[in-house]
């Protein structure tokens, strides 16, 4: 059941699945190549994925207990992941979807939106706070405070107290259009705010080596790298 | 009949509550309406002195909500005024001598009685706040061009929505010349940091010195700026919404202006 070398491989995914991390990969693809997509995937999450449970989703594929065995050998060696198991049996529909390869690149999908969207001012005093990601089509006022356990982006004047990534997740970004908060903190950092740039650009502060910097978003466009989109 | 009930807040102490209460409640009554205006201010009072009726209190805002008297009683007739009358605070006792409740029960009255009824809410937004607002229909927040006073208006304001009443803004103590140098905020400023619709910009004015000391009120000194400003903010109060908001402006502008507009300016 092996494909034809020359025929294109499928891409190797990766998203959260409640607490686990699912991959979704086309188990006839060469075991080499798993390999390295592997490696590409979890290199930059190596945090992440310590002690992680993995779930292999192999796109409806049956009988590859094989492979998970080894990957899961090669995977717990090179990130110290948790749990790995294959297919959850508990979804049955993936059966019926033999040929969801196809559909990978639509993934994100049946995907459950993890963001608060808030539209409105923020006031003094007032405290907007979100699970996961925070959106504010409107305005966060001095005194204000907005938390988040992933990204916070306004779509506005970000004026407040900015907490994103909450507790520490150091992947997040917090992005304002018109951006001058009193302090902005990524998963766990703290960086006090300061006054904005005279020209008016979109401005996002993120990680870097360890301390908040701040960028112009369209200059620096973080996400332009990412070949197609992904689930964040 | 039913009147009107407007707080009039800031959050903020000291940023011109009570001269502003005095002020508009004088102007609207001048303007031909009945008006209560109530210190809430319970231990504290000074809406007394400042419109000059402290020798003349008997009964006040806690006997008027415990029952001990009727509104009409503890009213003071204005000494200048028509139509104005002063429900003082008690100084005696505790700010937990009110309860919004109370404030409540005797809000019909009131509006039975007055055409406006003016609330001079305390500083903080602790118990005097409650009551001040509990039966507000309309609120008033007065804001100093200072950073700390807009955090403090904008905590109110946002509390204020929450009871689902929409303040209105008046930005006191404005120094034009102050803010044409830039190191004062602008009404606009604050205005988009705090998004409410404002009723009124008052210039900063030592008439209002004079006033508070001499109890006489400032919308009858025909010289002050202020007090014109507030006989604006009162008639927009009173239904008159396309009276355009006048920017007040330094002399030196004002000649700058001219010389420009003669083409012998800079």
């Amino acid at each position: 059941m092996k494909k034809n070398s020359g025929q294109e491989k499928t891409p190797v995914r990766l998203k959260g699945l409640g607490k686990a991390l699912c991959i979704t990969l086309d188990p006839r693809d060469p075991f080499d190549y798993l390999k390295d997509e592997l490696v590409k995937q979890f290199q930059d999450k190596k945090q992440l994925a310590v002690n992680t449970k993995i779930v292999f989703d192999f796109g409806g594929f049956q009988g590859y207990d094989d492979l998970i065995v080894e990957l899961s050998a090669f995977l717990k060696e090179q990130f110290a992941v948790g749990d790995v198991s294959g297919p959850l049996k508990s979804k049955p529909k993936h059966a019926n979807r033999p040929k969801r390869l196809e559909d990978m690149e639509k993934s994100w999908h049946k995907y459950q939106s993890e963001a608060l969207i808030l539209s409105g001012r923020v006031r003094s005093g007032q405290k907007a706070a979100a699970g996961k990601h925070l959106i504010i089509l409107g305005d966060v006022n001095p005194g204000a405070e907005v938390i988040a356990g992933g990204d916070i982006l306004v779509l506005g004047s970000l004026r407040g107290t900015a907490i994103a990534g909450n507790p520490d997740n150091e992947e997040s970004i917090i992005l304002a259009l018109d951006f001058r908060p009193t302090q902005v903190q990524i998963g766990g950092y703290v960086a006090a705010g300061n006054p904005s740039s005279a020209e008016k650009m979109i401005e996002f502060a993120h990680i870097e080596q360890g301390t908040i910097v701040v960028e112009d978003y369209l200059k620096a466009d973080p996400f332009g790298k990412i070949p197609w989109p992904q689930v964040r | 009949m039913s009147g009107k009930i407007i707080v009039i807040t800031s959050g903020k102490g000291g940023v011109g509550k009570t001269t502003a209460t005095a002020s508009i409640g004088a102007a609207l009554a001048l303007e031909g309406k009945k008006v209560a205006v109530v210190d809430m201010d319970i231990g504290l009072r000074n809406l007394d002195v400042v419109m000059g009726l402290e020798n003349r209190i008997v009964f006040n805002i806690v006997d008027i909500v415990n029952g001990r008297c009727k509104v009409k009683q503890a009213a003071i007739k204005d000494r200048r005024i028509d139509n104005l009358f002063l429900i003082p605070a008690s100084q005696s006792d505790n700010k937990d001598a009110l309860t919004p409740e109370g404030v409540v029960g005797v809000s019909e009255e009131l509006k039975e009685e007055f055409d406006y009824t003016l609330m001079d809410c305390p500083a903080g937004i602790e118990q005097g706040f409650e009551n001040s607002i509990a039966a507000a229909d309309e609120a008033v927040v007065v804001c100093t061009p200072d950073v700390s006073a807009v955090r403090d208006a904008d905590r109110v304001i946002g509390l204020l929505y929450a009871r689902s009443i929409t303040p209105k803004l008046i930005v006191n103590r404005i120094v034009p010349l102050m803010v044409e140098r830039g190191d004062m905020l602008s009404h606009e400023d604050m205005v988009d940091v705090l998004s409410v619709e404002l009723a009124g910009l008052v210039p900063m004015d030592d008439n209002v010195v004079v006033s508070t000391n001499t109890g006489v009120p400032l919308v009858l000194q025909k010289e002050s700026k202020a007090g014109s400003a507030f006989r604006r903010i009162a008639r927009r109060l009173n239904g008159q919404n396309d009276l355009p908001i006048v920017v007040p402006q330094s002399q030196d502008r004002f000649w700058k202006k001219i010389g420009s507009r003669l083409g012998i300016g800079r």
